[in-house]
């Protein structure tokens, strides 16, 4: 097959794409739905710009995927982290610390700072450091960006006792 | 002429091993299988020449039941053609008893990368660099495939005959790793060098030792960078056979090693600079496996 008809469910929304076998999920993302939020930074998996996280958090180089592989999958770009348009507490964060300077970098870094605190909730510095490995910026030196992810760490919404649909945070 | 854009092909999409197996017997060399897709899709945006490109695909996406990583202490561990590293690093089991493999693992690549690089794929990639590959050939194991006759078992002594080739047949599919059972005396390490912890190793060594007390039974010893395919140390494992691992017996191990590798020049070393520490990096290595007992 050269074309490829799929579903995805891209932050919570569902989209029905034909798409061609040879392009890439960051390809599909960026010039099929101009969701523009995902970077192109190398193509070859070594900058982590075109980071997206997929079903429960999984993070991975959309470069390297084949969109039409992907047929049924769950996937959050930066733009998903927000509640009804208002930045979450990661973003918040990076703003509080600026850890931006040009932004590139900055879709794939609060991403996989979503990806280390859904599992481990209190980082060490090296664990930070360990973790953002795959994601390069070439302004801030890093040292913001991981003060802001401590930041993230402590400003992390304690977790939901109920089910996510249900939480009454998410349904204010 | 490399553009990074992907070329034309079209893309398989089996649901079973069978099928898979039946999809490589039809389309022989004009087929590439792909698994996470890490080295392949690389390949494929880097193609020099329309030579070098598949004119199929087959993704392994909707093949079930192969990504398990499986421990049982009298068999050994298998690990599943669709297994990622990040799903190995995830066996508290292989911590435990596959330490250079698990350290090949913790150390390899990028979060991004480890949730989709298979440690089959890095086998059967076939690169003198591969970490995984270093460590498993320490190790030991035998690579099951599934070809249209049935299923066989390459030993991995026997699994690399040369840059970028493996002894999988065009019409098999690799279908998992065969791990032998952890040995009560048996200590094994993985080390390598890199400029950062996300390039590719500019030198990568694991070792695996029988030992009784100080003294070394057996040695497996494997160094990555060095050949056209990862490489067995045999001449200096024989320097270890038998001997009690003093401070002398060290010294003449690391002494040997650089006669036993060819290294090359590339971007990410010169041979002369991987000769001088390629010693001093399997002594580490033993030292570690003997020190984490
Ligand atoms: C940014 C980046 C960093 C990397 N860092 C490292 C590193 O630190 N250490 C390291 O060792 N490697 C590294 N690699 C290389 C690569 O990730 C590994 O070799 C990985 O293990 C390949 O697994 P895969 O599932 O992605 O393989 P794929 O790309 O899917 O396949 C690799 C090869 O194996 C073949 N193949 C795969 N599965 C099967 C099967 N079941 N049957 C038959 N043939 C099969 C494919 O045809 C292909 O030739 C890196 C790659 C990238 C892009
Ligand atoms: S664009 Fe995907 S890792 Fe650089
Ligand atoms: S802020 Fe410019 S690359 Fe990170």
């Amino acid at each position: 097959m050269k074309n490829r008809d799929i579903t995805l469910h891209i932050n919570g929304e569902e989209c029905r794409l034909n798409v061609a076998v040879n392009r890439t999920l960051l390809e599909v993302l960026r010039d099929q739905l101009g969701m523009t939020e995902t970077k192109y930074g190398c193509g070859t998996g070594e900058c982590g710009a075109c980071t997206v996280l997929l079903e429960d958090g999984k993070a991975i180089n959309s470069c390297l995927t084949l969109a039409a592989t992907m047929d049924g999958k769950r996937i959050t770009t930066a733009a998903g982290l927000s509640d009804f348009g208002r930045v979450n507490h990661i973003q918040q964060a990076f703003i509080d610390e600026a850890a931006i300077q040009c932004g590139y970098c900055t879709p794939g870094m609060v991403l996989k700072t979503a990806s280390l605190l859904a599992t481990n909730r209190d980082p060490s510095d090296e664990e930070i450091r360990h973790a953002l490995e795959g994601n390069i910026c070439r302004c801030t030196g890093y040292e913001k960006i991981v003060k802001a992810v401590r930041k993230a760490a402590r400003t992390m919404p304690a977790p939901a006792a109920c089910g996510a649909e249900t939480c009454t945070e998410v349904a204010q | 002429m490399s553009s990074r854009i992907l070329p034309d092909f079209e893309l398989l999409l089996p649901q079973s091993v069978p099928e898979a197996v039946e999809l490589l017997a039809a389309h022989r060399d004009r087929i590439t299988v792909m698994a996470g897709g890490t080295d392949v899709m690389v390949a494929m945006k880097f193609a020099q020449s329309p030579a070098q490109l598949p004119d199929y695909l087959m993704s392994l996406e909707h093949v079930p039941g192969l990504a398990y990583v499986l421990f049982d202490p009298d068999k050994g561990l298998r690990i599943g053609a669709k297994a990622t590293i990040a799903e190995l690093l995830a066996q508290a089991e292989v911590k435990q008893h596959y330490r250079a493999l698990w350290n090949a693992a913790r150390t390899f690549a990028t979060v991004q990368v480890r949730n989709t690089a298979t440690v089959l794929g890095n086998l059967l990639r076939a690169s003198p660099a591969g970490d995984c590959s270093c460590a498993i050939y320490a190790i030991g194991g035998t690579v099951a495939l599934q070809g249209p006759a049935g299923r066989r078992e390459v030993d991995i002594d026997d699994f690399w005959l040369s840059y970028g080739v493996t002894a999988r047949r065009p019409d098999e599919l690799a279908v998992e790793l065969i791990l032998p059972p952890p040995a009560a005396g048996s200590r094994c390490a993985f080390k390598r060098m890199t400029r950062t912890n996300e390039d590719l190793a500019k030198l990568n060594v694991a070792v695996r030792l029988e030992m009784a007390g100080n003294t070394c039974v057996d040695a497996r010893l494997a160094m990555g960078c060095v050949a056209p395919t990862p490489l067995r140390l045999t001449k200096t494992e024989t320097l270890l056979k038998g001997r009690e691992l003093t401070a002398e017996v060290l010294q003449s191990v690391a002494a040997s090693v650089p006669w036993e590798i060819d290294p090359i020049d590339d971007k990410r070393s010169t041979a002369e600079y991987r000769r001088q520490v390629s010693g001093v990096l399997l002594k580490r290595a033993i030292q570690e496996a003997c020190g984490a007992a």
